[in-house]
């Protein structure tokens, strides 16, 4: 009975077929035939992925070639300036910026930051009609009346919430909609954590969303940022933080947000 | 219980396993769909395709979860050697992390298709499709390296030899290079390597042979170093486990010629560093490589350090030379009976075992109802016979010794016609034609013939006497 390294054994006992090499190298060598020859055949789905594939690996062989060849030119990218020599205390000091660049420079600074208090990562979204946002429930014996209407998006009820008795509900939020937790990046820290949220802030599209709790793009929500364990200037931790969605939830199934800081 | 592990299926490496997956998702669902569709039927359309495809990759993750042992279900020695080759942590942790991918994906699914019941337009449907299978894309990406861990797993379990840990087995044991697998080689018909450097057996090997009728397994085990356990490597420990876990007769080798590189002292240290590990085992002290060296030859001093290996009850010295395959099959022998009587007597040690019989078994003997002597009875005739002795020149001749007179079983043929009871003596050896005059003599065989002649001889004496009669009745009739 063949037992353990049986394979490498016999290998090593009887060496390969004569002609293993031979049939090896001429194997490699028409790697390139197969390839040209699945890549004019194959149809449908399979040419599709085979196509994706390659076209991938040519990109990433060309820019490798690229890199290659920028190395073996350029040599270090940049020349030193100076050549070694220390330069005497008495100019080490000057300054080389001139004082009319930099006073522009920091006016330019100041609008900005101004203006950076009332900007969003997201300054504008799409419309959304009523139509698209609420579906008709026809309801009553005969299906005749259409006047309650129930929430296509997705939205966030606080913690407390109950329904009011459903003779009574306009509107419905359907609880298979409702998302209670949001994937928040932070953007100077690049990473990216599932936090709870706290309330909807602003929905830019009407104030009533808003007071629906709909989550839609654009949309700014308070989130729950005590695991981050962000600290205040006065050195309390912060609770709560705005973040705005910047997808469509009702696309993806989940609320991916960006912290505004 | 399950010894080999050969039919596990293959584990496919995770970018494999999504195409897999993926395709089957393509091939197998309807692919047509159409805005103007209903709405229902559109749903309905990428619902079914989110739950094909979380139910394929269950069922995938399933079959490989199911294919591997349970590490905690084997015999310890299967478990301590999985431990020792593939980590048992590891091996834990990475069927664990296939199942949780499984119910993560089952999750994902269950949630999208109860997301796409709201869906609203063809696109909105599309795209929620589309994040559910790249979320399970995401979960398979993950279980790349336990994948790919699995697949070598795999593939060497289906190489280790089928070791029964509880059958008749003899376990070869000793320094690196003393000769272990030449005798494996020279008692079993297994292949396995013999290279003149240490450690050339790596692993585990199995052999069988037949004694007595029976079957024997015998391992050859990797060679061992003397250094405490947790110094050992992963070679070693195999050996390690090998001797703990299995019942078995084990065979020590030992190299006086100390071509091995060990010293005889070293060899009979190590003897007694793992002989912890021999207890309710028989244990055989061979000394190899006789063809070099004796153990007579040597000096005395060295003869005394071996002879301290008898100190432990029950061990054995015996020489042998696979070299020149002298005196290798007596020790096999020895080392079997001495494993065969070590069984018998732990099995009748085990008093569940007797107790089991006992409780079946009821002798009874009968009360004395009166006065009367009812002693068995034995005939006058045999009463008289003198009683049989094999060293007495005048004692009967049995059968068994008209065979030995006509050169022994096999080659001697019982006469069975000797014991013919028949009307006369002389009939016994005569040949009965089987096929005559191209009938066979059976057909028309008749085993009351001579009472059917008789018979018929009689009724015919009879019509001759009535002979007269029969005339006068033959002349009434023709006078009609």
């Amino acid at each position: 009975m063949p037992q353990n390294d049986y394979i490498e054994r016999h290998i090593k006992q009887h060496g390969r077929r004569l002609d293993y090499e031979e049939r090896k190298r001429k194997r490699e060598a028409r790697e390139g035939h197969k390839i040209s020859k699945d890549a004019q055949t194959l149809k449908g789905w399979r040419g599709k992925q085979y196509a994706k594939k390659r076209y991938a690996e040519k990109v990433a062989m060309k820019k490798k070639i690229k890199a290659h060849e920028e190395s073996k030119i350029k040599g270090p990218s940049k020349p030193k300036e100076d050549d070694g020599e220390a330069l005497p205390t008495y100019l080490l000091d000057r300054q080389q910026q001139n004082t009319a660049k930099a006073i522009s420079s920091s006016i330019k600074q100041k609008r900005m930051e101004k203006a950076d208090k009332f900007s969003v990562p997201l300054p504008k979204v799409r419309g959304i009609s009523e139509e698209e946002m609420f579906k008709v429930v026809r309801t009553g014996k005969s299906k005749t009346k259409s006047w309650k209407r129930m929430i296509t998006k997705h939205t966030f009820v606080g913690e407390c919430f109950t329904r009011r008795p459903v003779k009574m509900e306009r509107i419905i939020r359907p609880s298979a909609l409702r998302q209670k937790k949001a994937n928040v990046t932070h953007p100077e820290l690049a990473v990216t954590v599932l936090l709870p949220i706290l309330s909807v802030k602003k929905n830019p599209q009407s104030p009533m969303y808003t007071q629906m709790g709909v989550l839609t793009k654009g949309t700014i929500i308070e989130v729950n940022v005590s695991e981050l364990g962000l600290v205040t200037a006065g050195g309390k931790v912060v609770w709560g933080k705005y973040a705005q969605i910047t997808n469509e939830p009702d696309r993806d199934g989940v609320v991916n947000a960006v912290l505004l800081v | 219980m399950q010894l080999t592990w050969k039919d596990i299926g293959t584990v496919p490496s995770s970018n494999d396993m999504l195409d897999i997956v993926l395709n089957r998702t393509q091939r197998k669902t309807p692919t047509v769909i159409r805005p103007g569709f209903k709405i229902q039927r559109i749903r309905a359309f990428y619902m079914r395709k989110v739950k094909f495809t979380g139910e394929g990759f269950a069922e995938k993750f399933d079959d490989i979860i199911r294919g591997f042992p349970n590490i905690n279900d084997l015999h310890p020695f299967h478990r301590d050697l999985m431990d020792t080759l593939y980590e048992k942590n590891h091996y834990k942790v990475s069927l664990a992390a296939v199942s949780r991918a499984k119910t993560l994906i089952e999750q994902v699914s269950r949630d999208y298709v109860r997301l796409l019941k709201f869906g609203q337009s063809l696109f909105q449907c599309k795209q929620l499709k589309r994040a559910a299978l790249g979320r399970m894309a995401t979960i398979v990406k993950k279980l790349k390296d336990p994948f790919a861990y699995l697949e070598q797993v795999r593939q060497h379990l289906g190489r280790l030899p089928s070791i029964d840990p509880n059958t008749r087995t003899l376990l070869i044991c000793g320094y690196p290079n003393v000769g272990k697998s030449s005798f494996l080689r020279c008692i079993t018909k297994a292949d396995v390597e013999v290279q003149p450097y240490a450690f050339t057996t790596k692993a585990l090997y199995v052999g069988h042979f037949d004694y007595k009728y029976l079957r024997f397994q015998a391992i050859d085990t990797p060679g061992i170093l003397d250094r405490p356990t947790d110094e050992m490597n992963n070679i070693e420990m195999q050996s390690i486990y090998a001797i703990a876990h299995l019942r078995s007769c084990v065979l020590y080798f030992m190299d006086l010629s100390e071509q091995c590189g060990f010293s005889i002292e070293q060899q009979v240290k190590l003897f007694h560093s793992i002989k912890p590990l021999f207890a309710n085992k028989s244990v055989l002290v061979v000394i190899n490589k006789t063809d070099i060296i004796k153990i007579e030859d040597l000096e005395q001093s060295s003869q005394d350090l071996i002879k301290t290996v008898m100190n432990v009850p029950g061990v054995e010295i015996m020489q042998t030379s696979c070299y020149h395959d002298d005196n290798v099959m007596q020790v096999r022998n020895k080392a079997c009976e001495k494993l065969l009587t070590a069984r018998i007597e732990q099995k009748l040690k085990g008093t569940a075992r007797v107790n089991n019989i006992l409780n079946k078994i009821h002798v009874s003997t009968p009360q004395a109802r009166d006065e009367l002597d009812r002693s068995p009875f034995i005939p006058e005739e045999i009463k008289a016979l003198k009683k049989y002795d094999v060293n007495d020149p005048d004692k009967r001749r049995l059968a068994k010794d008209v065979e030995a007179e006509n050169g022994g079983a096999g080659v001697y043929n019982v006469n069975l016609k000797d014991q013919y009871l028949l009307d006369d003596e002389e009939w016994k050896n005569d040949v009965m034609p089987e096929i005559l005059d191209g009938k066979n003599v059976y057909d028309f065989l008749d085993p009351e013939i001579a009472a059917k002649l008789a018979a018929l001889e009689e009724e015919e004496e009879r019509l001759e006497q009535e002979g007269l009669k029969q005339q006068i009745f033959d002349a009434k009739i023709k006078g009609f």
